[in-house]
């Protein structure tokens, strides 16, 4: 049956051109009727309606927020997050989740709820500011390639697939290894290695802009290479990034919390999502709470970024059809 | 003098080759050899199918790409070797309007900003001028002047036309290269376009380049009409001469394939249809580039020389060894140039 | 001749954010066996749209009938089942699109493509399969036909492409063949190889036809029924030459005076139709062409027209069709 299916395929794939065509026709032809719209709003009008892309966002606004206004309710609510009464140890520790202690607490009586929270900082800044890092230097090296071509798109994008060819966090270890463990340097490593993938992404988006005949129409009106680039290019290329980007904040928090579990990263008792897993793993039989709670949330926030990246795409596809 | 005069132009792109090393494995002839002037005032009609070069020629003329041999001359000056304020001063002058009214105009931009790209790239005005300008603009190409801040989004395909036309206007050009401007609209849209097009060709005194596909539409605007084959003109000449009178093999089978949008003279007509398809231009037939299809080509001759352009009528010219009248046409022929012209021309 | 397939009234809606986008609203036609019926209109006239519906290859949702029927052979293909949809498709009723570069799959060897409906719907066995759809490719004219079934889509040029997807639609020996704009994306002499070709094959196997085109020319060319169609809808059915000789409708008018042509010695001005299609969201009140109708009164705007029969079979949507002193030119002046 499985070529009945492949000959459906085909058809359905026609038929999703065809429909595509006319409800774009429809739009389209009202022209001036429309309410005038700028291309960000429909993008923002388009996002709203999709409601995995506006769940993501959420969730992400929630995290950032309890994260950032953590020092202001964490401590007086939950307990600090680090510091330890040695004297109440024993007490305190492997409480399951309570009232008190929603989360439970860890093997040194920590309430877990405020670290997680605490974690959620680590992994917002890592992933910020790693990607941060990408995309800088991701841009220019597309930008480089695409612009320049011969001989520098050749070594550039080798250089990227040396990059590619390396296993990623046995790459980023080493590196850690090198700088030394630290939040800082984990960000770095991190950033450093997801250039590749942005600048290859910004080289093809650029390469599929220049092909558009408004590009070919500046340059017959006289317009200076800065100024194509500039006006023309850049504006209609970065929503491939704006896209990836998104996605590979995901993607950072994962790495950090990879990182932070193998003790390459965050050092505790500084809390990471990754180093609480860690801790939490030869306590999984007698309090696997611990476990639950961080693993959720490196789970969630991922997704939530994934999903929003996903909408972005979507939402960003000007096409010029609607 | 002629505005414009194109001189034996040539243009090849290589063919590379291998995906680690790319290295050079030949080149597509894609313009060969083309020579053809364009009068003030008048239009010149580019057909042929795709491939032919007709596009080519067109981006060569722009100067967007740059031509591997031969000369074109705009009032005098020789094109390909104007630099810094000359090619700008080309630039004002020579104008293009695309294809596709989709992506010939920026999403990103609003109309008010692209209208004013040239303005703004040539230095012309201050804003509020360019704004002025731009309204006027959007007037005459029969827009309303109140949407300039709108996105071009926001506009039917034939609006977006008219605002690809307000564009080229706007340095108030002299030659205007009509790359397919009306191919990617519907038919009643089409004519609103192609009588724009006229109308602001008599009120500003423009020359068009026309570069199309549709034989109907290029004999509609055009005085002169160049019919392009494989990278090669293989006939051109005044608009009735050539579409009444097609001498060489390949206008006639190309005028025979159009239907007409009339059932009974389509019943009664006698189509020539050509076998095969297009040869790849990478590696052109010999000799003359059509006889691989053509119904009257003749061995050896055709397949070892290559035609010369030849004057079969005053301002009528074919490039084929066996070039020989055909009236395709089953209507009433204007008198006096209804003859039909002598034997075929010696080969 | 008997009548092979009948829509009536078809109305075929999607529902869009924007509002729900008549895509079709109110087709009627009927189909005798070997016959061909032109159906011409504007992008977005629902001329493809009323194709697909005959398919039943309408996503749905978004897409939804709303109305009326289509009967093939006196079944309703509305009504059928999945499974009897799928025995229509390919073997009843096949439809040739418009693009040869993307209705082919490109991983399959093109014989393979042609074979697959032959044992889909006929039971053929792999071989014997391979070697009709290698006798296939040679009637529709690909020369050294065995060996070309097996190269892969890529290998063929576009015409050669669109000749592959004739032979995949006549392969089973369908009583109807719609045609989806399936010479637009070719050169005009490889548009008339392949026009050719489908008169061929129609006369060879009595084969009825349903040309979808925007093309007057190709209308001309091969067609017995024209259906002329605006925003959905159709505003005038009659033979070729009583659209094309006497058509009564102003929208007919606009499309045959818009045409350059260069069968006519005189390059007189061309006539536009003025303004804009409309959206199918929001369809003019009335009659949907009344905006850029030069002939619009008030009723035009008030009402919509049925169709009316002017006699012989010829109908059109229009108040003022067939009543005298309503006559082409006679308010936008100067036309041919």
């Amino acid at each position: 049956m499985a070529d009945q299916d492949h000959r459906h395929k085909i058809d359905l794939e026609q038929v999703a051109e065809h429909v595509e065509e006319q409800v774009a026709y429809g739009l389209e032809v009202q022209g001036p009727v429309r309410p005038t719209r700028t291309l960000w709003r429909d993008t923002v009008r388009r996002l709203r309606k999709n409601k995995l892309a506006v769940a993501g966002l959420i969730w992400v606004s929630i995290v950032l927020v309890m994260a950032v206004t953590a020092d202001l309710w964490v401590p007086p609510l939950l307990g600090d997050p680090i510091a330890l009464d040695t004297t109440q140890v024993s007490a305190r520790r492997l409480q399951p989740p309570s009232w008190e202690h929603p989360f439970g607490t860890d093997n040194l009586g920590r309430d877990v709820a405020a670290r997680v929270v605490y974690g959620a900082r680590v992994s917002l800044r890592v992933g910020v500011l790693a990607v941060s890092i990408s995309v800088v230097i991701g841009l220019l090296m597309g930008a480089i390639a695409a612009f320049y071509g011969g001989l520098s798109d050749t070594i550039i994008m080798r250089l990227a697939d040396v990059f590619f060819a390396f296993p990623y966090i046995l790459f980023a270890i080493a590196m850690i290894a090198l700088l030394g463990p630290s939040e800082t340097n984990v960000f770095i490593a991190i950033g450093i290695l997801g250039w590749p993938s942005i600048a290859r992404v910004f080289r093809s988006s650029i390469l599929s802009v220049k092909e558009n005949e408004y590009v070919d129409a500046a340059r017959a009106l006289g317009a200076s290479d800065p100024r194509i680039l500039s006006r023309h290019i850049l504006p209609n290329a970065v929503a491939p990034i704006i896209v990836y980007g998104t996605m590979s904040i995901g993607g950072a928090i994962l790495s950090e919390a990879a990182l932070s579990f193998l003790g390459m990263g965050v050092q505790p008792p500084q809390p990471s999502w990754g180093n609480m897993l860690a801790e939490a793993r030869s306590m999984m039989v007698v309090a696997p709470w611990i476990m639950l709670w961080p693993g959720l949330a490196i789970l969630t926030t991922v997704l939530a970024f994934v999903l929003m990246g996903d909408g972005l795409r979507d939402a960003l596809d000007v096409k010029m059809k609607e | 003098m002629a505005l414009l005069e194109v001189n034996k132009l040539t243009k090849h792109f290589p063919v590379q080759q291998g995906i680690l090393l790319s290295r050079l494995g030949g080149h597509v002839s894609a313009v060969d050899d083309v020579s053809f002037s364009v009068e003030k005032g008048t239009t010149m009609g580019l057909v042929g199918e795709s491939g032919c070069g007709k596009s080519t020629t067109g981006r060569c003329i722009l100067r967007l790409y740059r031509a591997t041999s031969g000369e074109i001359r705009y009032d005098g000056r020789d094109v390909l070797a104007l630099r810094g304020a000359d090619l700008k001063w080309y630039r004002r002058n020579v104008q293009v309007i695309f294809q596709d009214p989709y992506a010939s105009l920026n999403p990103r931009m609003t109309i008010r900003e692209i209208v004013a790209e040239p303005l703004v790239i040539h230095g012309i005005g201050t804003r509020e001028e360019q704004k002025k300008k731009v309204q006027e603009l959007l007037e005459v190409v029969g827009l309303n002047p109140e949407h300039i801040s709108r996105y071009p989004h926001e506009f039917s395909g034939g609006q977006r036309q008219r605002i690809g036309v307000a564009r080229a206007l706007a340095l108030n050009p002299k030659l205007i290269i009509c790359d397919e401007p009306v191919s990617a609209l519907d038919v009643s849209i089409q004519a609103q376009v192609v009588n724009l097009l006229e109308e602001l060709q008599k009120e500003f005194g423009l020359t068009y380049v026309f570069i199309a596909h549709d034989l109907s539409v290029v004999r509609h605007i055009s005085d002169r009409v160049a019919v392009m084959y494989l990278g090669k003109i293989v006939e051109i000449g005044d608009w009735r001469g050539l579409y009444d009178r097609p001498h060489h093999p390949y206008t006639q089978s190309l005028l025979s394939a159009v239907p007409v949008p009339d059932p009974v003279k389509q019943r009664e007509r006698q189509r020539i249809i050509l076998e095969g398809d297009v040869p790849s231009p990478i590696d052109p037939p010999t000799g003359c580039r059509f006889h691989t299809r053509c119904p009257i080509a003749q061995f050896p001759i055709c397949a070892e020389e290559v035609p010369e352009l030849k004057e079969i009528a005053p301002g009528h010219s074919a490039a084929c060894h066996f070039a020989e009248p055909q009236p395709i046409k089953t209507q009433h022929v204007h008198g006096g140039s209804g003859e039909v012209i002598g034997a075929p021309a010696e080969g | 001749m008997s009548t092979l397939l009948e829509v009536n009234g078809l109305q075929t809606y999607f529902d869009t954010i924007d509002g729900v986008l008549k895509a079709v609203d109110g087709v009627t036609f009927s189909l005798d066996r070997g016959a061909t019926l032109g159906i011409v209109g504007e992008s977005g006239s629902g001329k493809s749209v009323t194709a697909l519906s005959i398919m039943r290859l309408i996503p749905m949702p978004p897409g939804r009938f709303a109305g009326g029927d289509i009967r093939y052979e006196d079944r309703s293909i509305l009504e059928m089942s999945a499974a009897e949809v799928r025995s229509l498709r390919g073997n009843n009723i096949a439809m040739i699109f418009q693009d040869p570069m993307t209705s082919l799959n490109p991983v399959y060897r093109v014989g393979k493509q042609i074979g697959e409906s032959l044992r889909l719907h006929k039971g053929m066995s792999r071989k014997s399969a391979d070697v009709r759809a290698a006798e296939l490719l040679d009637v529709v004219g690909i020369p050294n036909a065995s060996q070309r079934a097996k190269d892969y889509p890529h290998q063929f040029s576009g015409g050669m492409r669109q000749r592959a997807m004739i032979a995949m639609a006549v392969a089973c020996d369908p009583d109807i063949l719609i045609a989806d704009e399936p010479t637009t994306a070719l050169d005009v002499t490889i548009q008339a190889q392949i026009l050719d070709l489908m008169i061929e094959l129609q006369q060879e196997k009595d084969t009825a036809i349903i040309m979808i085109t925007h093309d007057l020319g190709i209308v001309a060319d091969m067609v017995d029924n024209v259906m002329v169609m605006y925003a959905g809808r159709p505003v005038e059915e009659g033979t070729v030459d009583q659209v094309f000789y006497d058509p009564k409708h102003p929208y007919t008018w606009g499309l045959l005076d818009s045409l350059p042509r260069y069968d006519v010695d005189d390059k007189g001005r061309l006539i536009p139709i003025e303004g804009q299609p409309p959206s199918l969201i929001a369809v003019p009140s009335g009659c949907a062409f009344h905006p850029r109708c030069p002939y619009a009164r008030d009723v035009c705007r008030a009402e919509e027209p049925k169709l009316s029969n002017l006699g012989d079979g010829h109908v059109a949507a229009c108040h003022f069709a067939g009543s005298s002193g309503f006559v082409r030119g006679s308010t936008a002046g100067g036309a041919a």
